[in-house]
């Protein structure tokens, strides 16, 4: 199963890199939401993982441009937040999110709520 | 643990970055700048250190960051204007913050109140209303597994698909005449999806594995209002579901839970069986597909079997087409299963799509030499050339232009990996001319220009000290009182410009100021003092500004607070020299002076003209060649000092014979020898002698203190096609080199 995490900052991209792939997941990543787009356009992946604050394209934009291709309707996206309102989430989810993660996350959580939007 | 050791380091590696973000975005700021990208930018970066922080557990940076964001959120939402006095607090935070990072990565404990003050500032001004710092509950979700039991439902056989669907009157044996029967603990859960929920790429039978694992369940599709084949809609949704869950200890909420992601795109209702001690309305009295029991013996169709049903005309979302019996015996959540079930997934993680890397720069470093290897491999072969082969192989002459043409392109490639902005130091500049101001009680503004030019990352690396250096220099006795600008008709406040430019293959580096210029009479004074120059050596204006570079120049009077800390100029100009690029000093009384960085795109390689000397090959570096003549045809003049001069369309040149320099005997007549005329720094030319012009080409420059030790007048060594060595000529070395014999 192929996880495409989408964060500017290195430290969460390397967590959830490790995260992932010791269970077993391929991890493609990227720094902003544009760099995630081009790896969609290339790349056939399982699940994504985005961040909402990034620099030049960020989370809610990119969830927007990946729902409006045809391609990806069913694709699992999960948004990775630390957010503690719950406006973010609703905008994520009403941009298309699938689910949330919040951080810090727990390994195990992680990849339980992974499970939760894919097979 | 290493791994987390790891992820510490690429954490405060990345904060380091991001405070270096956050002053550059808040000097433009306090430059006027205060447009939304810019607080994006902040906000983003604080957002950024305080996720890392919380993944390694620094509370302490974590609230302090939290309670910051805040407040630049709301300043960002406009709810706080961000006036003067909130900017201040921000920069003042953002010391907070770094000196917090700096206590997580040393376990230097701070002052437990450390930086509560700013806190309560914060909250002051977000006026309590945020609405608390506390972290969304997070998932506690375990994928237990949990047999769903399906004893009671009889495998079925597929039943007439008609539109009709299933005619499974399956109302089970729960009579609804039945009297109270002890239903704690079971549950009934309704669903029906939006088709905003398949949108979002949410997937009932998910809910349902997650559902199952919350207790014992049986799932029943309605299909109640699937409408005839003909006015099916694609993206339409017509399915609901029904659940029952037992389990002792189950609550609303944690059913609820399961649904946390879909909440809002579906229609959900929970009800307690238990509680209301008697069975609400069952589902509707309507045809359902599959039933939980059917006692009627009537074989029911199984969940594969109506997915098939659907499928035909359900949208092609994947939700509905894995549905299966088995599957229902939820399995726990296995991650190795899931890579198992991606056949294409390969074993190991190798990243496609990855967008950037980062590559250890010994990795980087290494394709540079091999490239530049291959440059005069390549500039070898072209030598070989004769006229005779170039009539006799055209093919393989053809051959060697695209190798050539290939070649460069390689090697500005690698050059452009190592390329980065300027930015990165200049970024440094604006805090430190802001704490200079202070110090001097002078009113300074910096500008930076171009910034985004790139340059090798060697030289960006040894750039921020000569930088620093020469900005402190500036702000100390360039730069003017206010009420001395005031009174010599200046505005108060003195601007120092940093630009940076490409001009052909150099970089150069200005750094400006509009203050009252080089006090020359002074530096005249202070050089003949100490021995710099001799006593009645007369210089133009140009090279006493040049004398503040010179060793040993830098003064006792001039050492302050702020540019004397025991270095002088004299060390910007040998770090400068280092990395291959040159200084060059102007300035003009009361109007300011301009120090400008000559500083070469990349050290590896160097267009050089390769001359004889005597018998050995040197080779001098093509940017700072002027013209060629021959001796015979050169106008020499003899000075009185002794030395010669060259006479250049009514310009007087001083010559060097290289011979002599080196102290090696010429091996040509004078006749027949040759001029290079270069240009040093500032414009200065110098005539080089030379035995014989053997030609053009690259070298890679190899450094001879590394290997040996610093020659004056030789800027390194390189290695030729043929395996000889040749040395560097330094120009500007043999010029001021020269300045320095005289003088002495």
């Amino acid at each position: 199963m192929r996880v495409l995490t989408v964060d500017d900052s290195r430290t969460i991209l390397a967590m959830l890199h490790h995260t992932l792939s010791s269970a077993g997941f391929e991890v493609l990543q990227a720094d902003d939401g544009q760099k995630g787009l081009d790896v969609l356009a290339k790349e056939r992946v399982d699940v994504v993982i985005t961040d909402i604050n990034m620099p030049v394209m960020d989370g809610i934009e990119f969830i927007k441009h990946v729902r409006a291709t045809g391609a990806y309707n069913s694709l699992p996206i999960l948004i990775l937040t630390t957010e503690t309102s719950q406006d973010k989430r609703d905008q994520g989810r009403a941009a298309g999110g699938t689910g949330w993660i919040v951080k810090p996350f727990d390994p195990e959580k992680l990849i339980s709520v992974i499970h939760r939007v894919v097979h | 643990m290493s791994d987390l050791d790891d992820f510490k380091a690429t954490y405060f590696d990345e904060c380091s970055e991001l405070l270096l973000e956050l002053e550059e975005q808040f000097a433009a700021i306090e430059g006027g700048d205060r447009s939304n990208d810019r607080l994006n930018a902040v906000f983003r970066a604080i957002h950024s250190i305080k996720g890392g922080g919380g993944a390694f557990g620094f509370s302490d940076l974590v609230a302090f960051a939290h309670a910051y964001e805040t407040l630049l959120d709301k300043v960002r939402g406009g709810e706080i204007p961000l006036t003067d006095d909130v900017a201040a607090l921000c920069i003042h935070s953002n010391d907070v913050v770094a000196d917090l990072v700096n206590a997580a990565r040393t376990g230097v404990p701070l002052p437990p109140e450390y930086g509560a003050d700013e806190k309560a500032r914060f909250d002051a001004l977000c006026s309590g209303d945020d609405d608390g710092g506390e972290p969304i509950e997070e998932f506690d979700i375990d994928f237990v597994p949990v047999m769903v039991n399906f004893d009671d439902v009889s495998e079925a056989d597929e039943e007439s698909a008609d539109e009709e669907m299933v005619e499974a009157e399956a109302d089970s044996d729960a009579g609804s005449d039945e009297p109270a029967v002890d239903r704690s603990g079971q549950w009934e859960v309704r669903f029906r999806p939006h088709s905003e929920l398949y949108a979002r790429a949410n997937d009932p039978l998910l809910l349902f594995r997650e559902l199952a694992s919350l207790g014992q369940m049986t799932v029943t599709a309605v299909f109640d209002e699937v409408p005839p084949l003909s006015d099916f809609e694609p993206f339409g949704v017509y399915c609901e579901w029904q659940m029952t869950l037992v389990s002792p200890t189950l609550t609303e909420a944690a059913i609820r839970e399961v649904f946390e992601f879909v909440d809002g795109n579906c229609d959900l209702e929970v009800v307690d069986l238990g509680s209301i001690g008697k069975r609400p309305p069952s589902r509707p009295a309507a045809k359902a597909a599959a039933t939980e029991a059917a006692d009627d013996g009537e074989p029911l169709p199984s969940f594969a079997d109506l997915a098939d049903t659907v499928k035909a005309s359900t949208p092609p979302k994947q939700a509905f087409i894995p549905i299966r019996a088995e599957p229902m015996t939820v399995k726990p959540a296995v991650v190795g299963d899931a890579a198992a079930a991606a056949p294409a997934a390969s074993e190991g993680e190798h990243r496609n799509g990855v967008q950037s890397i980062r590559v250890d720069l010994d990795k980087v470093d290494r394709v540079v030499n091999m490239v530049g290897e291959l440059v005069i491999t390549q500039s070898m072969l072209t030598q070989q050339m004769d006229d005779n082969l170039r009539a006799r192989y055209q093919e393989l002459v053809r051959g060697l232009e695209v190798l050539a043409q290939t070649t460069r392109g390689l090697q500005d490639s690698v050059m452009a990996i190592r390329a980065q902005p300027v930015k990165s130091v200049f970024s440094r500049m604006p805090r430190l001319v802001r704490e200079l101001a202070q110090k001097t009680n002078k009113k300074i503004r910096l500008e930076t220009i171009g910034e985004n030019t790139e340059i090798d990352k060697t030289v960006i690396e040894q750039l921020s000290d000569p930088l620093t250096h020469m900005i402190r220099n500036s702000a100390d006795h360039g730069i003017e009182t206010p009420e001395k600008r005031a009174a010599a008709g200046k505005s108060e406040t003195g601007v120092i410009r940093l630009s940076a430019e490409q001009a052909g293959g150099n970089i150069l580096i200005i750094v400006e100021d509009d203050g009252a210029g080089i006090n020359r009479d002074k530096v005249l004074q202070v050089a003949r003092n100490r021995g710099v120059i001799g006593p009645d050596q007369q210089l133009t204006d140009e090279q006493i500004d040049q004398l503040i570079f010179a060793p040993g120049f830098s003064t006792a009077d001039a050492v302050s607070d702020i540019s004397g800390r025991g270095v002088g100029m004299d060390v910007v100009l040998s770090n400068i020299k280092k990395i291959g690029g040159s200084v060059h000093v102007r300035s003009w009384t009361g109007r300011g002076t301009r120090m400008t960085l000559r500083l070469p795109l990349t050290l590896a390689v160097l267009d050089v003209m390769l001359v004889r000397v005597s018998h050995n090959p040197y080779v001098i570096p093509l940017s700072s060649i002027v013209e060629t003549m021959q001796t015979a045809r050169a106008a020499f003049e003899r000075v009185p000092s002794g030395g010669r001069v060259l006479q250049v369309r009514g310009e007087y040149v001083q010559v060097i014979d290289l011979c002599e320099r080196f102290e090696m005997p010429s091996s040509v007549d004078e006749k027949n020898r040759f001029v290079v005329l270069c240009e040093a720094e500032g414009s200065v030319k110098i005539a080089l002698v030379v035995d014989d012009i053997i030609g053009q080409q690259q070298v890679v420059i190899k450094s001879l203190e590394e290997n040996f030790e610093s020659i004056e007048g030789i800027a390194g060594g390189t290695i030729l096609g043929d395996g000889n060595v040749a040395l560097i000529v330094d120009v500007q070395g043999l010029k001021t080199g020269t300045l320095h014999r005289n003088a002495a």
